[in-house]
């Protein structure tokens, strides 16, 4: 199958989805909520200072919820094994499945998450930061889920172990993410990390679908 | 003269110390089905994992004397599940499991046809009874190009109407020159179509 019918497909369903489509938004937006309630007696500066780097963990968290299901349900109606069963193209197709959920899951959170800064009070460079690492951060975060959620697929309670494996992986991107937002929110330089990012990116943009497959087919096997 | 499409060579496959098959070796023909039998639990669905490539076998060799290396990817699986999508209609399944060929949606209707689900094209599959589900991941073996169907236990779920248009589907298939490896629990009459019945037993 050509990778702009695994897309098609996969917008097809997200679309017939429901509401559940919009849960992450919805999550992020309950999270600083509560989160504007909880720290409003603390001066406007510090949560101000605070806000991006709760942001960024609210992001992770999401990111976590959701990536389980990113091969369950192929998994559970058996159209993983007739997708399986080819054995060239798959890491492209497997890349394709990634992207649609990263489009899906996390891209609006990319959009939202920017609009509440601001809507509380954020400038808008350390915005644009915080745009730009989240832009960056949440994919290489879609591509490290994936390898475990593909590690676990055949378990029926599948969701701990999940966040249990990639959470230790979610740290480097969380400190870098949170670190280049800091850094623009005190006018200094960011550049290292937002580099140092992108590198982790392309390099689980490389491991990602060949561990997969592999994963996949152990999974199944 | 045996025209042979793959050959399964002493295959053995076991999991923690147990021994789901032991030294299985057939021999998949062109134009031919051939039936796995055995009771439950015997290794049938794991030895069509194994021709599937899905399951690596402990020991054995498989052979492809098809002529062509991409026989395994072009194989037409149907499993215990169905491998639908429940939010996708009978339409829109077979749309994304068919090939990327000219006559797609001719074929399409054509298998829609032959199994009496023309009515249903535009309903969510997740609306259909059992049987209706089983037909429709039947249909995907209509809508593709491929030489080998690997379908596990096909008449479970289906009605004797469905039984018969499933037997000509595959009759019409083999005189064409495909090859069907089915499981069943027993083995399959000969006069049906063109079959070899291979019991497992573990």
């Amino acid at each position: 199958m050509k990778i702009f019918n695994i897309i098609n497909k996969e917008f097809l369903l997200a679309s017939r989805s429901g509401y559940e489509i919009f849960m992450p938004v919805v999550y992020l937006v309950i999270i600083m909520i509560f989160f504007n309630i909880s720290i409003s007696y603390v001066s406007n500066d510090i949560i101000l200072e605070l806000l991006p780097l709760m942001i960024w963990i609210s992001c992770l968290l999401i990111c976590i919820l959701n990536i389980e299901t990113i091969f369950k349900e192929d998994y559970d109606d058996g159209t993983l094994e007739m997708f399986l069963i080819k054995k060239e193209g798959i890491e492209i197709e497997i890349l394709a499945k990634i992207l649609s959920h990263w489009i899906l899951s996390n891209l609006p959170i990319v959009f939202v998450a920017p609009l509440v800064a601001m809507i509380l009070g954020l400038d808008l460079t350390t915005t644009l930061t915080l745009f730009v690492t989240l832009l960056i951060g949440t994919p290489t975060m879609s591509l490290i889920g994936s390898i475990a959620a593909a590690l676990t697929i055949s378990l029926k309670k599948n969701k701990i172990l999940v966040s249990i494996i990639v959470l230790p992986l979610y740290v480097p991107i969380l400190i870098f993410g949170t670190s280049a937002v800091n850094n623009s929110f005190f006018n200094m330089n960011y550049d290292t990390e937002l580099l140092l990012m992108t590198f982790l990116f392309f390099i689980f943009l490389i491991i990602t679908p060949l561990a997969c497959s592999k994963a996949l087919k152990i999974s199944l096997d | 003269m045996i025209n042979s499409l793959i050959e399964l060579e002493n295959i053995s496959l076991s999991r923690n110390d147990n021994n789901i098959l032991k030294d299985i070796s057939f021999n998949i023909e062109t134009s031919k089905a051939l039936n796995l039998y055995g009771t439950n639990g015997s290794g049938k669905t794991s030895l069509l994992g194994i021709i599937t490539g899905m399951t690596e076998p402990t020991a054995g060799n498989i052979h492809n004397f098809s002529g062509d290396d991409r026989l395994f990817e072009k194989i037409i699986y149907v499993g215990h599940k169905y491998g639908i999508k429940a939010n996708l209609t009978v339409l829109e399944n077979l749309l994304y499991s068919a090939d990327d060929s000219k006559d797609k949606i001719s074929r399409i209707d054509k298998a829609l046809k032959v199994y009496n689900m023309n009515n249903l094209r535009e309903v969510l599959t997740k609306n259909l009874s059992h049987g209706q589900q089983k037909k429709v991941s039947l249909m995907k073996t209509l809508v593709s190009d491929s030489l080998l169907w690997i379908i596990d236990e096909p008449y479970s779920a289906l009605d004797n109407d469905s039984i018969t248009i499933f037997n000509n589907t595959v009759n019409s298939f083999l005189n064409h020159g495909g090859s069907l490896v089915m499981t069943s629990h027993a083995e399959i009459k000969k006069s049906l179509f063109s079959i070899a019945n291979y019991e497992i037993n573990k």
